[in-house]
């Protein structure tokens, strides 16, 4: 198994090896007036049950996104059972799971479960994990064409 | 004491995660295209939010401040052993943009589903991902009773350039929806590589 270093946007979505195709993305700014005056912000403190690990504001902080792979790295339930939420994410994670994956099935908010992995990541319960043979973008849209077709 | 570690489990290869972007406006279709071709019963997970008004204090408003949650539902396909397909429905209401722009990350493409019976409601949509760079394709999403457009009347309503594919579609049906998804990563292809895809 591969494990990943973070380093910034080059972990993120699915650590994909090349930018999205047709340039650069323009950054949120400007949205705003595209989309009315109501503005939705990304919690800092909706943290429910883990008051110490902060929801986390976008992919820049711990490099940590919806698609990112995470093993447990840990036997659950040993420790931190003052933390259960912890202990259910870890006993999930006894396979590769994706962040998205494991919020459904401990079914809480993608955010906040962004935070707590990246938490346990920095605490060594939760290992990062890249994938064991990664492929440049043009060969991952040929297989998921393939794979499309023969559904 | 049996250990865990990962060093100890038998090596399992780990695919590659990607994404493909299911978007349109409320209602047309995004969740019935994704549950018929996830191979798992989509599943649900929510963002809280904190809804904010303008000219309010970043510190002072904080009571001011109410929450929202908005559902996002995804599905998956396993492609092979090597990369995950996984299929995300957008939020339906265009003012969860900072959802959009995580989504849109690193997304292989997208699919803008138009709902004939309110075309407009895709204009956030196909703007989104024309200023972003994502390639879409436009699937028409008809629905009993509401008015045929031909190919180019939804060309010229979406303002979408030529180069765009805009299909017929319906969200309920598995073989529809996979051509849709087939016809978007031909468009990718196509887009990225002109001589490679005949
Ligand atoms: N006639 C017809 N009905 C459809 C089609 N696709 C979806 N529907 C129906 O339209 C309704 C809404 O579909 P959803 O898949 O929930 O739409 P959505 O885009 O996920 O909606 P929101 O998430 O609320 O924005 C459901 O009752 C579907 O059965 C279609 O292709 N044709
Ligand atoms: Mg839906």
């Amino acid at each position: 198994m591969r494990t990943d270093g973070v380093h910034g946007h080059e972990a993120v979505a699915g650590a994909l090896p090349e930018e999205t195709v047709r340039g650069p993305a323009p950054e949120a700014p400007g949205h705003d007036e595209e989309f009315g005056q109501e503005r939705f912000l990304r919690p800092f403190a909706v943290t429910a049950g883990d008051p110490d690990t902060p929801a986390v504001l976008g992919p820049e902080p711990s490099g940590i996104d919806m698609l990112s792979l995470v093993v447990a790295a840990r036997v659950p339930g040993r420790h931190e059972w003052l933390r259960p939420e912890r202990e259910t994410i870890l006993g999930h994670a006894l396979r590769a799971r994706t962040v998205v994956e494991l919020a459904a099935e401990v079914h809480l908010p993608v955010g906040q479960v962004r935070g707590i992995v990246a938490a346990m990541i920095a605490d060594g319960s939760l290992q990062r994990c890249g994938p064991s043979r990664p492929l440049a973008r043009q060969d991952i849209l040929h297989a998921v064409l393939v794979g499309l077709r023969s559904l | 004491m049996a250990s865990a570690d990962s060093e100890t489990r038998p090596q399992e290869a780990i695919p590659q995660a990607v994404k493909i972007i299911i978007a349109g406006g409320f209602g047309a279709g995004k969740t019935t295209l994704v549950a018929s071709v996830s191979e798992i019963t989509p599943l649900s997970t929510e963002e809280v939010m904190t809804e904010a008004s303008y000219g309010v204090d970043d510190i002072g408003g904080v009571e001011h401040k109410t929450t929202t949650t908005v559902a996002l539902d995804f599905g998956r396909i396993t492609i092979n052993d090597d990369v995950v397909l996984y299929l995300f429905g957008t939020p339906g209401q265009d003012r969860f943009w900072f959802m959009w722009d995580e989504l849109a990350e690193g997304a292989l493409g997208a699919v803008v589903l138009a709902d004939t019976r309110r075309l407009d409601t895709c204009f956030h949509a196909v703007d989104f991902f024309e200023r972003r760079g994502v390639p879409f394709v436009v699937a028409v999403n008809r629905f009993e009773g509401s008015t045929v457009y031909r190919e180019e009347e939804v060309r010229q309503a979406l303002d979408v350039s030529a180069d765009v594919p805009i299909i017929l579609a319906d969200a309920r049906e598995r073989g529809s929806c996979k051509e849709v998804l087939v016809e978007l990563v031909t468009h990718v292809i196509r887009g990225r590589d002109p001589v490679m895809s005949g």
